[in-house]
């Protein structure tokens, strides 16, 4: 038995340890906002957060993540209890730039976005430059919405 | 946030699905004009190119929607049509899919621009009909009525009844034949940038997909294919099912086609999941595969041999003749020749092909089938479970799933019929999936082409005549059992009716019979075509040492195609955006022009490109700015179109850039995003979408976005570095890291 903390959730979960966290959150634990896109590392549709930082979830073995706190798109939006954090600012951002055509790589693409506004928080600039954010973000989106996601990622950091 | 995604997951039980609300439920179908308004308690089968609207005692108002929504805000602009005349707040509007029995195809990027009209005088019958249900129970005139923000006001003395209120009675009233449409000048939807319903459940991780589904007690399968394009199974052949799966199903090429060439792994086993079926796979013996005899001749560079050489041979079916094209070569001063070639190009569509199927009861004889499925084409699913199951369409229900991605992938059935076969051999419901390298591997591809075009140019550089041969495999002859009489139309969509004025032209297409699979691919012919049209119109000019953009106004200013003056304010209006003319552009850059229809939708593109340079060769290009202007008519959605226009580009871009999948002894060169780069947000153009309102009977927008980009680049390409690309993609043999 392997335990897993999810959204502050607590689980058990009996696979072998070097089964991928991707098909443990999909097919056992069935949070299926977490998305299979290539499989290999790739195309980052499977990001999640780990201890708060990015890792693409087909790349993890459920071995490794036992016992850390992983965040899916289904926990974002309880992430920080601070109305005011720009973490509760990203969905509804991505809805007020209309950032999601097919949607199907949105969920690793505000996850990726959570990650590096939770890297800039509590620096003096906490707002990522164009350039931070078109490095960070390396998702591959095939409706091609990279425009507007950029746009919803600075309106999150910056409040406007 | 709370999870108002159109596909909650309740969808997943029919019976709520259905559930009447106490309200009622509207079906208009226009032109035929069968409409009835009933009790909200079932829809009606068979009824094709209809409008349901269901407005509940609880206020709802629901509008049901065909075709399948994957990204292309089919699910926002025909519900902001009913909307409109409903007089609602869009705010209010929920949409559902339709079941497949009343559903239609998403394809042709059609979805909205042929059933608007149905949808508005849908929307507008039940207002009156609801207005009527006022006017009697008040017992006043309808003209003492109004309709305002999902109420009906009394006039006289002001009273209000809801819509939640009326709908009993309105579903009692005769269906007005002639509702009163409001005239565009009065919309309040319709042209605003309205908002996605279906955005909250994309943010949030509800948004259902077909790969998310979870049914009570199903297995999960993967699929393997022959490894050899054209493989199939041995038989006899004995597999036996190894350690970590519960059964092997052996599947069928097609619904009726009896010869195996593929499997299903499947298990039910306490922690069965997707990852631990792709390791068991690995330990199923490749000895269970007959390759086909030609094996080494599917290849890649046989198959562009076999092109080139129909070029100069074959019999041509003419797809457009107008002048006298061998007068106008004989007696030209100077002849261009050129010749494009594109390549094979599967649809990657981000999720994967999949389908969930429960059997009712679990074992033969069935009486009833359930598919969860992403489909384009609900309808065609019904007649696929038909077929295969044997069982009557009444008892099949097909639920459309949200799609990541349809593309034109999926609007085949292969993965459908496999789920079918799946589910009615294991005695129990299935999630079957196709993991990526079979996604990849078994598409049904962009067909390859090579089209070669011949301009005869008179003494002063004017063109007297435009010739263009174009061979490929036919998508439609693929599809039936007859050889083609005439050219495919698919295949030569773009490359005729041209709104450029030749004074002489010849338009033909050779087939090339190929055994790789084609299919429709965003924009189909479209795409081809326009890279060579619009790469040739730019060899023109610059042979003729005229200005890209003086050219193509030039041409089109003296055509006479219905479409040149709406085409010409397109291509002025990308040039304004761009600075063609008033901006200089910076160094080290060049901007390339072209101008393309599809599907009735005009679309030009401006592209500012760099080039990056390794040992002083071109290895890589930056699209820094695309400057697009599109006009559809009418747009319903302007938030919607910008960002058809955007994906369209990006699409186009990647494909152009570095899309190619090649074939080796019958083998596909790709097997993942890996071996298939696309453009990521660093390399992303920044785009400017201008909307040309033109007031043309309204077209769509899912697909016209693509075709002018590759021109686009290639003309900007040509100019910075001297060197025309006119084989695709741009940098061979790409590969893309994480």
């Amino acid at each position: 038995m392997i335990t897993l903390n999810v959204n502050g959730q607590s689980y058990q979960v009996d696979v072998p340890s070097n089964t991928p966290l991707l098909w443990v959150l999909r097919d056992i634990l069935h949070l299926t906002g977490t998305k299979y896109g290539c499989g290999i590392s790739v195309c980052w549709a499977c990001t999640v957060l780990i201890n708060g930082k990015e890792d693409k979830s087909c790349d993890v073995t459920v071995g490794s993540a036992a016992g850390k706190a992983i965040t899916t798109v289904e926990g974002l939006s309880t992430m920080s209890p601070d109305p005011n954090n720009p973490l509760n600012r990203l969905q509804k951002a991505w809805i007020d730039h209309q950032a999601p055509q097919c949607g199907y790589c949105q969920s690793g693409m505000l996850m990726r976005a959570a990650a590096l506004l939770i890297e800039y928080q509590g620096q003096d600039n906490p707002v990522p430059s164009d350039g931070a954010i078109s490095g960070a973000m390396q998702n591959i989106c095939v409706c091609g919405t990279y425009q507007r996601v950029k746009a919803a990622i600075k309106s999150a950091a910056t409040g406007n | 946030m709370n999870d108002s995604s159109i596909f909650k997951p309740t969808v997943l039980d029919r019976r709520q699905f259905l559930k009447g609300t106490g309200g009622f439920l509207l079906a208009m179908t226009i032109p035929a004009g069968t409409n009835r308004a009933m009790a909200d308690t079932t829809l009606p089968a068979n009824a094709t190119g209809t409008a349901y609207i269901r407005i509940g005692a609880d206020e709802s108002i629901t509008i049901l929607v065909g075709g399948g929504e994957m990204g292309q805000g089919i699910y926002t602009g025909l519900a902001m049509g009913a909307a409109e005349e409903l007089k609602v707040k869009w705010e209010k509007v929920k949409v559902e899919p339709l079941p497949a029995s009343a559903s239609w195809l998403s394809a042709g990027s059609g979805g909205i621009r042929s059933r608007l009209p149905t949808f508005l005088k849908a929307g507008a019958a039940a207002r009156e009909m609801l207005v009527s249900a006022a006017a009697q129970t008040w017992g006043v005139a309808v003209t003492n009525c109004q309709a305002v923000d999902g109420t009906v006001k009394n006039l006289l003395n002001n009273d209000v009844m809801t819509y939640g209120q009326l709908a009993q009675l309105a579903a009692t009233l005769p269906v007005p034949t002639a509702p009163a449409l409001t005239p565009a000048a009065n919309y309040r939807i319709i042209g605003t940038p309205a908002a996605r319903p279906d955005l909250v459940g994309k943010v949030n991780g509800s948004a259902k997909y077909g790969l998310d589904v979870v049914v009570d007690g199903m297995a999960l399968a993967i699929v393997k294919h022959a490894p050899v394009m054209g493989g199939t199974l041995k038989d006899p052949v004995n597999i036996s099912v190894p350690s970590g799966a519960s059964a092997v199903v052996k599947l069928g090429a097609t619904a009726t086609n009896p010869v195996n060439n593929a499997i299903a792994l499947v298990s039910w086993l306490p922690g069965a999941n997707t990852w631990g079926l792709m390791e068991t796979m690995k330990n199923i013996s490749g000895n269970i595969w007959n390759t086909p005899a030609n094996a080494a001749l599917l290849d890649s560079t046989v198959f562009k041999s076999q092109a080139m050489s129909l070029l100069g041979r074959g019999t041509p079916f003419i797809a457009e003749q107008k002048g006298d094209v061998d007068t106008a070569f004989a007696s030209a001063a100077r002849v261009l020749e050129m010749t494009y070639t594109l390549p094979y190009l599967p649809h990657a569509c981000m999720e994967v092909l999949n389908c969930t199927v429960r059997m009712t009861p679990a074992t033969a004889p069935f009486t009833a089938c359930e598919i969860w499925a992403p489909t384009q084409a609900p309808n065609s699913v019904l007649s696929t479970a038909s077929a295969v199951t044997g069982l009557p369409k009444t008892a099949i229900r097909i639920y459309p799933m949200f799609m990541g991605g349809g593309l034109g992938r999926k609007f085949e059935q292969d993965y459908i019929t496999q789920a079918i076969t799946t589910a009615m051999a294991i005695g129990r419901p299935v999630k079957l999936v196709w993991p990526r390298s079979e996604d990849m591997q078994r598409d049904q591809y962009r067909p390859m082409a090579v089209t070669r075009i011949r301009v005869a140019l008179d003494a002063v550089g004017k063109i007297t005549g435009w010739q263009n041969r174009h061979v490929s495999p036919s998508i439609s002859a693929q599809r039936r059992t007859t050889p083609l009489t005439a050219h495919d139309a698919n295949a030569t969509e773009g490359a005729t009716a041209l709104p450029y004025a030749f004074p002489s032209r010849l338009i033909d297409y050779v087939q090339h019979m190929s055994p790789i699979p084609v299919g429709y691919w965003r924009s189909v012919g479209y795409s081809i075509n326009a890279f060579a049209v619009e790469s040739a119109i730019d060899e023109v000019a610059h042979a003729a040492g005229v200005d890209e953009l003086v050219l193509r106004r030039q041409l089109i200013s003296a055509s006479t195609d219905p479409l040149a003056a709406r085409t010409l304010a397109v291509l002025n209006a990308a040039a304004a955006t761009a600075g063609w003319e008033t901006t200089a552009v910076p160094a080290g850059r060049a901007r390339g022009i072209a101008v393309a229809q599809a599907f009735g939708t005009i679309v030009a593109e401006v592209a500012e490109i760099s080039v990056t340079l390794t040992a002083g060769v071109p290895t890589n290009f930056t699209v820094h700015k695309v400057a697009c202007a599109v006009d559809c008519g009418t747009a319903v959605n302007p938030n919607s179109v910008e960002a058809q226009m955007q994906g369209g580009i990006f699409h186009g871009l990647s494909a152009a850039k570095w899309g190619e999948l090649k074939w080796t002894a019958g083998k596909a060169s790709v097997t993942n995003f890996n071996k298939y780069r696309m453009t990521r947000m660093s390399e992303a153009p920044v785009i400017t979408t201008t909307i040309v309102n033109s007031g043309a009977p309204m077209s769509g927008t899912g697909e016209p976005g693509v075709p002018p980009i590759a021109p686009a680049v290639a003309n900007a390409y040509f100019k910075l570095t001297g060197i025309r690309v006119r084989d695709l993609p741009f940098f061979p043999g790409a590969t893309m890291g994480g």
